[in-house]
């Protein structure tokens, strides 16, 4: 327990990292690190398939297309940020974290859970089986995605072009 | 099952606290989108964490699984259209995007 709190805690800070940078390339790869403590506190958990979804996928792919945009767009990329909201971060942080706490120990721990059914087989048989919509669902949008960027990415023909 | 939930209840609160500060105190769009990985990376963990917690691991990992698809198709479509705007305004700056203002 005591190394899935440390990486829990190592998670918070490389987002809070990520979102408090002013260097957009370091955000990235602090939000990278994240998602590798993630993908390794899934494993811990006992669901390697989605860890190594999250640290191939999210740390590795995510970061590349972060990168490559942040180059992409390098000479507008900085923007000045609000001064006072940056600051005020820690108060409003600890002002929720404070409320997180309370509502977690007076309320979440005094409700029952519900049963659930105790599951059987491998992950691939619930994938391909149980959740063979969700799937279709997935080819949808991988291909929405796909036709999406050829849209944004199409060459224009010289009559449109202004 | 509360007493090993409860730290990623927590932590799952504190990044989507996080996450949502940064839709709505930043002005840079890649860092308004890295708030919306952050939110991302906060719902993956709470379900990760429930199907843990409530021994259904392989229902939560396969939700996972389709969530982090369905994240890669959404990155790859908005970084496109930050590009795109980039190209547009030659500027980053959420503010610079007024011209379909009412």
């Amino acid at each position: 327990m005591t190394v899935q709190i440390l990486l829990l805690v190592g998670l918070v800070l490389f987002s809070v990292a990520a979102v408090l940078l002013k260097d957009l390339i370091k955000a990235a790869i602090s939000l990278a690190l994240a998602s590798l403590l993630l993908g390794i506190l899934f494993f811990r958990l006992g669901a390697p398939y989605a860890g190594a979804f999250e640290i191939s996928v999210v740390a590795g792919l995510i970061t590349v297309l972060f990168m490559l945009t942040i180059a992409l767009t390098k000479t507008g990329g900085d923007v000045a940020e609000s001064k006072l909201l940056t600051v005020a971060f820690p108060f409003f942080f600890a002002v929720f974290l404070a409320i997180d706490v309370l509502v977690t120990r007076s309320l979440v721990l005094k409700i029952a859970a519900l049963p659930a059914a105790p599951e059987a087989g491998a992950f691939g048989e619930v994938l391909w089986k149980q959740r063979t919509l969700d799937l279709v669902g997935q080819v949808c949008i991988i291909f929405a995605g796909v036709l999406a960027v050829l849209a944004l990415f199409r060459k224009r023909s010289k009559d449109n072009d202004d | 099952m509360t007493s090993t939930w409860t730290p990623y209840l927590l932590a799952a609160a504190i990044l989507l606290f996080t996450g949502i500060y940064c839709l709505l105190a930043m002005r840079n769009l890649i860092k308004l989108f890295i708030g919306v990985e952050i939110i991302s990376k906060s719902v993956s963990l709470i379900i990760v964490a429930t199907g843990f917690a409530k021994k259904s691991i392989l229902v939560a990992q396969s939700l996972v699984v389709t969530f982090i698809v369905v994240e890669v198709s959404l990155v790859a479509t908005a970084l496109a259209i930050i590009i795109n705007l980039y190209r547009h305004t030659k500027s980053l700056d959420i503010r610079r995007l007024s011209k379909l203002k009412g």
